[in-house]
């Protein structure tokens, strides 16, 4: 994004490159943001520890809508797709070009795996009657994994463009290398947030007192 | 002078053609006349709007304040409307805030950073540009919302089915600057989403947005030129305070603002579509709102003050003759303001009941807070005493600076105590502390600033009397508009009240701030008018005629466009004072100077990216209104933004070469080559 072709040559004062510093500052920012959706997520699970009531009147656990194979599935994918990423990134500043396309498109088919993942979990949880409407725990839960997944969607949409970028022979060299390595950090990033609502929104719902390590649903429920 | 020889103001440019992009497309490039300003990527021109449409900014909200003091001259008076009265006073801290504060620091912030830091841009220039469009789209959005409401008041809505629909019609936003939900939220099971207020809240939420954005992708800029573009030996103790300030403020900006953007789309969804984040009927807790509002709130009082205690840190060793007294302990305390900064926001909670525990831990983390800005205040007395000191205009608004600021930390440090607090809550003591610490304080650092450096932005002298009149006129009055207001919040009148009856002791005070108001609003005019008046017609000056400190008073005024013909290289704090009166000079790096210095072209893509804000803008809060297909222009606007961003992915780095002047006693550069 630099505007001054000399850029390239100058050395910066701390002998980090402008993009790569810029976007670290927009993670430390964005750890804020997480961090305050979160919070939110999480003072009201506090509140309300007892789940929600859906359309029928009746009083539901979020254990119950939870499909945790499923988001463990998920969750794994969008480890792996780190990990293509790593090596995408790796590849770049290698300069090969083929092997960083075959591990950006893996990256890609995992990210898009993820997202049809969650609309699947969104589909299936709106069915079985937690809408955002009808409950804070609804408005907080679909708020924040869905500000997640648009995070990933906008990732997925720039590793596209990456993608198709490095068939016009532009992307490479140094400069080439930073651009993945500045959509790597950006993408490891938006993975690591997951891990992280992974446990507080997902697996710390299993350790309450109707969690599997608890006394489980009350018997009329499951 | 010898010192600024080999800065001569004239440089050529060297034909070459216009590059294009990937696309086919031009970049505009080495653009003359309005294609130039709007497609600039040039800081000093960035700043140089920035602080245009902070003035103007400043200006309504000026007005705004006039017409709410007029209100409040007399008990029972009925000049405005509640109604109006409500949509006035919030607009009134909105603006001065986030359109004229916030910009005029940000003007500063480009013009100066470059500069002080020895480079020839900021990091991305690109980026600049686009912080500046959004900010301007986003404060048209917000200020927009009067247009709806004059529409409105005018009747032209009244022939629309959707207008019928709508209880409550303030147009602009009517619920105070930190729209406090659930007034702003919703109310109602089920997503029924039924509001208190009308559109101008939605108006106010996609508005502050926008422009967290705009500081946001500004503060990521300065963070990276102040951190990576320093010039050779310009170490981190080495930089001026007031690139420092910025580098603090920056950090808190990138830091604070993702709380209010939370607590925004929170909001949005909430009014939009039938959330329950703050809505009470569905268990919602309207006090979260108000969390997550201070802790971007808080820190936002230092984003505004601190540029401001940067100038002042710069204004007053020019004109004392001495060098900052404690640099290393005004810069500390600056970054251990900011830390704390993010520690205190429950300060302005005390009366909602947080419990024994955390209002005495906020209560003391509030006191300590106090000792870094004393310990500033001490570092600047320190710096005047015993110096030689010049009263010129911006001297005496920096000094205006120090003692208004000092009353408004006084009253400050009394809200410490949650005690007295719960006494001064939601009254004019309150207003009149904040205006100390934003008005006394924060206005008068900025128009100190705007004096001391217009004559290195364009090269000409404000007229000293009418800078002197001016002065004394805002200090006057402001003096008088908000003094009494210690005593009318004690005395018990509450803020945000259209109007008090007669009898309860208030009214020679109220009339008397009204005065003082008036006074103050001729002397901003005073002030500001002799500004522009100097843009056009003011007497030209030299290159330095402070006797300035710092490395922008060794070039050339106005600067060029290169900032600087060869890059500085710097061996000491002061560089520029010490080059001249000292032994260590200024050395100047070869950096391939011969073939010229390499310019950015110009582009249209950050304000394309940013028009999408504009769409956004509007169509979030036509949506919300019910406004059929409104919808549509989001997804319009999210369209826009990405084609603007993708664009300027896409276009090439451009460019062209500038021969600079020669260096005094050097031989002629070679010929200009092509790059």
């Amino acid at each position: 994004m630099s505007d001054h072709a000399a850029a390239h040559e100058a050395p910066t004062s701390t002998g980090i490159d402008h993009k790569k510093l810029i976007m670290w500052l927009f993670l430390a920012s964005d750890c804020m943001f997480f961090g305050t959706l979160i919070s939110t997520h999480l003072l009201y699970r506090k509140l309300f520890p007892a789940g929600f009531t859906d359309a029928e009147g009746h009083q539901r656990f979020i254990q119950e809508l939870f499909s945790i194979e499923l988001t463990s599935f998920s969750t794994f994918i969008l480890l792996m797709s780190s990990f293509l990423m790593a090596l995408a990134v790796s590849a770049m500043h290698k300069g090969q070009l083929k092997s960083f396309r075959r591990n950006v498109l893996g990256v890609i088919v995992f990210g898009l795996i993820f997202l049809g993942c969650q609309v699947y979990e969104f589909t299936h949880f709106y069915h079985k009657g937690l809408t955002i409407q009808n409950s804070v725990l609804g408005s907080t839960f679909y708020v924040l994994t869905g500000t997640h997944g648009t995070h990933v969607a906008i990732g997925v949409l720039w590793l596209i463009l990456l993608y198709f970028y490095s068939f016009t022979g532009k992307l490479g060299g140094h400069m080439g290398a930073l651009d993945v390595e500045v959509a790597g950090l950006y993408w490891h990033f938006v993975d690591i947030v997951w891990i992280i609502i992974f446990t507080a929104v997902y697996l710390v719902e299993y350790l309450g007192p109707y969690g599997i390590w608890g006394s489980g649903l009350p018997a009329v429920l499951k | 002078m010898s010192h600024d020889s080999h800065h001569a103001p004239v440089a050529c440019k060297t034909e070459l053609a216009p590059e294009r992009s990937d696309l086919g497309l031009y970049r505009p490039d080495r653009a003359t006349g309005w294609t130039d300003w709007l497609t600039t990527v040039d800081h000093k021109k960035i700043g140089i709007m920035y602080g245009a449409f902070a003035m103007l900014y400043f200006l309504i909200g000026g007005v705004e304040a006039l017409a709410i003091r007029t209100q409040l001259a007399r008990p029972d008076n009925d000049f405005i409307t509640a109604r109006m009265y409500n949509q006035l006073f919030t607009m009134h801290g909105t603006t001065m805030i986030f359109l004229g504060v916030m910009p005029l620091s940000a003007a500063f912030f480009n013009f100066l950073v470059p500069l002080q830091v020895g480079a020839r841009d900021v990091a991305f220039p690109r980026l600049n540009a686009f912080s500046l469009w959004t900010f301007v789209f986003g404060a048209f959005v917000l200020n927009a919302s009067w247009l709806f409401e004059f529409g409105h008041l005018a009747g032209w809505f009244d022939s629309f089915a959707w207008h019928k629909a709508l209880v409550y019609t303030d147009f602009a936003p009517a619920n105070g600057w930190f729209s406090y939900a659930p007034l702003s939220g919703t109310f109602g099971a089920n997503g029924q989403a039924l509001r208190f207020t009308g559109v101008g809240t939605d108006f106010w939420i996609i508005g502050i947005q926008i422009l967290g954005i705009a500081s946001l992708a500004a503060s990521f800029n300065f963070i990276c030129t102040i951190i990576n573009m320093r010039a050779k030996g310009m170490t981190m103790m080495r930089l001026p305070v007031f690139t420092w300030m910025t580098l603090v403020t920056s950090v808190l900006i990138i830091l604070a603002f993702p709380a209010i953007t939370v607590a925004l789309i929170e909001l949005m969804f909430d009014r939009a579509f039938g959330a329950n984040f703050f809505n009470p009927s569905a268990g919602g807790q309207p006090v979260l709102w108000q969390h997550l509002f201070w802790i971007f709130g808080h820190p936002e009082v230092y984003i505004l003050v601190l540029p401001a205690m940067g100038i002042v840190s710069e204004v007053l060793p020019t004109f004392t003759g001495k060098s900052l007294f404690g640099y290393p302990i005004i810069v500390f305390s600056g970054a251990v303001i900011g830390f704390l900064g993010f520690a205190v926001w429950s300060h302005h909670m005390f009366t909602t009941g947080l419990g024994p525990v955390p209002t005495a831990a906020f209560s003391l983390l509030t006191m300590a807070i106090a000792v870094p800005t004393g310990v500033k205040i001490f570092n600047w007395l320190g710096t005047i005493w015993g110096g030689r000191i010049r009263f010129t205009p911006p001297m005496v608004l920096a000094l205006g600076f120090i003692w208004m600021f000092m009353c408004g930390g006084f009253s400050g440090v009394m809200h410490s105590s949650a005690p007295a607090d719960s006494q001064q809550q939601d009254s004019y003591f309150v207003i009149a502390h904040f205006h100390y610490v934003l008005l006394g304080g924060v206005l008068l650092g900025l128009m100190a600033g705007l004096y001391f450096w217009f004559p290195k932005i364009f090269g000409r002298m404000p007229n000293a009397p009418v800078a002197y009149l001016g002065s004394a006129l805002v200090i006057l009055g402001f003096n008088l508009a908000f003094g009494p207001m210690h005593y009318l919040g004690l005395a018990g009148q509450p803020r945000r009240t259209h109007t008090y009856h007669a009898g309860n002791g208030w009214e020679t005070w109220n009339l008397v701030a009204t005065i003082g108001a008036y006074v103050l609003g001729i002397g901003v005019v005073i002030v500001f008018g002799n500004l522009v008046w100097t843009a056009f017609r003011g007497k030209k000056c030299g290159n330095d005629p402070w006797d300035g400190r710092t490395l922008e008073w060794s070039l050339p005024s106005p600067v060029p466009e290169y900032n600087f013909a060869q890059a500085p290289v710097v061996a000491t704090r002061d560089a520029f004072f010490e080059h001249k009166h000292g032994a260590k000079r200024i050395g100047a790096e070869n950096d391939g100077g011969e073939a010229g210095v390499h310019m950015p072209s110009q582009s249209w893509m950050p304000m394309l990216a940013s028009a999408g804000f504009l769409f956004i803008g509007f169509g979030m809060p036509m949506m919300a209104m019910g406004i059929p297909h409104a919808g549509w222009l989001v997804i319009a606007g999210l369209g826009v933004l990405f084609l603007g961003v993708w664009l300027w992915a896409l276009e090439g780095p451009g460019g062209y070469m500038l021969k600079t002047p020669a260096p005094a006693g050097a031989p002629a550069p070679a010929e200009t080559v092509a790059r």
